[in-house]
């Protein structure tokens, strides 16, 4: 078995079963332990769940005068994020490999489009590592998880640019890297802050029900 | 100043070490407590907000604390770390893998959080609306101190009060026989005060700061009370808002405390509890006293800035409006009234009902600067320094306004921005809400 054989093949399949036991594990693990009941009186008797879902959205985007001097860092993080979906999801080899997945496909961008997206991407996240390094507030609050997180999702950029334009190996061989790269971010997410992605939102709707019932808008 | 001045401060400093009762445990049984009560508040909700910091560290922007001394221990999410570390290697799914890269939580590092968790923090809650992940930090914060407080480590300003109230029913001194001489006081200056009612629809808590200050605070509730005609009790048994069980971290003292009031208000019948100008008082009793008595109560609870507002909107409450003078009015909006309470258009249209248009701070409503006072930093000697450094930005954010008079129904807010005011040479004038009204009753 070549090492492309392995990671189209039993590699995936064992990542992609960490990734799923894992993020159940952990989603229940964690949201399922034990339910506290509200005694007190919603304020107007509103509907607290729907402060909730509401402040799954508005969380994305802060009141002024506390996003003022966080711009920067509000921006990119939207930037980096917003990047990495188009590579993921509109990069047409991608898009082939969901569609031999689900059955369906979707419409994707030119190759060229992503690249460049791709290298953005790269580029603002290398800015945010160096960042993290030096700004005081984030030394005080890093760990191992923050720098290995950056890194395993460093990786698949890297090395699906590398291999889309043929640099420093084979084909097969970058290919291969770069779906191993994939496969170790898989299997990181639910063991890191990568969990994010799943507990941003119950954590939003939480605090959203909660300023709702008192009848302050999250 | 009106409200509690600095001299009645130190005394009420004094007062409250002198309160705290010794604990004479050893590191690791207050190690133990701290986990207790670490595990006792450890549900879906604070294991979701743990499990969601991606340590962006943006919080950090909305704490006074931090952006007024640039001091990055403060970024509010650090302040969780003793209660983060507990519950990675206790609770977390993940814990057999956790407990290999986190390290052992110690009574050392409990004690090296108290000044961040009780200094650096006024529980206004700010950091919980900022923050992108949706994390209730304020909440995961009251954890911490709860588990400092378990472990014996609340500062004594803030255990003191607690350990008197629970054990005297008093506050710094203050408790039934004092409100019954300043109801004697009231009564001479010709006020009928109903004390001590079998029964009463509404039942009105005061504070032990009427009696300690010069406060008019009290007076001018009694003359609303009675011009609106509510059928109206105080009790002297169970009259003071103040809860040093929230303020410290105390679990049990601020379920006593609370039930206190509940169960006063039961027996009286009361169809409402109105809270004097107490910020801190109204979250627990308006949000949380029906968790700690594990029942939803048979009565609403409204802070007095609620009260006025749906008396003047049933016509009962009655006000002369004045165009304010030559004066421009701000509104300083109390964190637990506010934010973490509900209580935001309700002053605002107290005061546009006595013809008052206030000057939006840039930062109010549901996103207010604290004062720099709350969550009882005002009393702790300790936190002044800081106290200073974040009372400096509220003062930038009232006089970008351009007012001259700032209005709050808050009395420790009061007290911080008197305090505040009278340290930095600050030239406004600060009143509270209930008087302003009082002083305005239509004939």
């Amino acid at each position: 078995m070549t090492l492309l054989e392995f990671a189209r093949g039993p590699g995936f399949q064992i990542a992609l079963a960490l990734l799923i036991v894992g993020i159940l594990w952990r989603i229940l693990g964690a949201v399922a332990i034990r339910f506290g009941k509200d005694f007190s009186k919603p304020r107007g008797g509103k509907q607290s769940i729907r402060g909730g879902l509401k402040a799954v959205l508005t969380y994305s985007a802060p009141p002024h005068e506390l996003e003022k001097n966080i711009k920067f860092q509000h921006y990119t993080g939207y930037a980096w994020h917003i990047g990495l979906f188009v590579v993921i999801f509109l990069f047409g080899p991608h898009v082939f490999f969901f569609e031999n997945i689900l059955g369906f496909g979707w419409p994707h961008l030119p190759n060229a489009v992503v690249m460049v997206t791709g290298i953005i991407t790269m580029a603002i996240l290398v800015t945010l590592l160096v960042r993290r390094m030096i700004h005081p507030v984030l030394k005080v609050l890093n760990n191992a998880d923050d720098y290995i997180a950056w890194t395993v999702t460093f990786l698949p950029l890297l090395t699906g640019t590398l291999a889309f334009y043929h640099l420093g190996a084979r084909y097969e061989t970058l290919l291969a890297l770069h779906i191993l790269s994939v496969e170790l971010l898989m299997i990181y997410i639910p063991f890191s802050k990568l969990m994010h992605m799943f507990m941003v939102w119950p954590s939003r709707f939480r605090t959203g029900t909660d300023f709702s019932r008192r009848g302050v808008e999250a | 100043m009106n409200a509690t001045t600095v001299e009645t401060l130190e005394t009420m400093r004094k007062k409250a070490k002198d309160a705290a009762e010794p604990r004479q445990l050893s590191d690791e049984e207050r190690l133990e407590r701290a986990k207790e009560a670490f595990l006792a508040n450890l549900d879906s909700e604070m294991a979701t907000h743990l499990e969601s910091c991606i340590h962006c560290g943006m919080c950090a922007e909305a704490c006074h604390y931090q952006t007024g001394t640039q001091d990055p221990r403060y970024t509010p999410i650090h302040k969780v770390e003793p209660l983060k570390r507990f519950y990675r290697r206790e609770v977390d799914p993940l814990r057999a893998i956790r407990r290999l890269f986190t390290p052992k939580l110690t009574f050392q590092d409990l004690e090296a959080w108290k000044p961040l968790v009780y200094d650096g923090c006024s529980q206004c809650g700010r950091c919980s609306i900022l923050c992108p992940m949706g994390i209730h930090i304020q909440q995961l914060i009251y954890v911490t101190r709860a588990g400092l407080a378990a472990a014996g480590l609340a500062p004594d300003e803030l255990q003191g009060p607690a350990d008197e109230q629970l054990r005297d029913n008093t506050l710094f001194g203050a408790g039934s026989e004092q409100l019954k001489e300043k109801v004697e006081e009231l009564r001479g200056k010709g006020y009928d005060v109903p004390l001590d009612k079998d029964q009463a629809d509404v039942l009105v808590l005061s504070t032990s700061h009427d009696f300690i200050g010069d406060s008019g605070t009290l007076e001018a509730t009694v003359k609303v009370l009675n011009h609106t005609g509510v059928d109206w009790t105080i009790r002297s048994d169970a009259f003071e808002s103040s809860n040093f069980g929230f303020l410290s971290g105390d679990e049990a003292a601020k379920k006593k405390i609370s039930e206190r009031i509940v169960n006063a208000a039961i027996d009286v019948g009361a169809k409402r509890v109105i809270i004097s100008e107490c910020g801190h008082a109204y979250p627990t009793l308006r949000w949380e006293a029906a968790n700690l008595h594990q029942k939803a109560l048979p009565f609403d609870v409204q802070s007095i800035s609620e009260f006025l507002a749906a008396e003047l909107e049933e016509g009962r409450l009655k006000v002369e409006k004045d165009d304010g003078g030559n004066r421009t009015w701000a509104y300083h909006d109390s964190c637990k009234m506010g934010r973490l309470g509900g209580a935001i258009e309700e002053p605002r249209a107290v005061l546009r009902a006595m013809g008052i248009e206030i000057k939006e701070m840039e930062s109010h409503g549901r996103t207010n600067l604290c004062c720099g006072g709350g969550g009882g930093v005002i009393l702790m000697e300790s936190a002044q320094g800081l106290r200073r450094k974040a009372f400096t930005l509220k003062r930038e954010d009232v006089d970008n306004t351009g007012a001259t008079d700032v209005a709050v129904s808050c009395g420790g807010c009061r007290t911080t921005l008197e305090t505040g005011k009278a340290e930095t040479n600050w030239n406004i004038n600060i009143h509270s809400l209930v008087e302003m009204v009082a002083d305005r009753l239509a004939s």
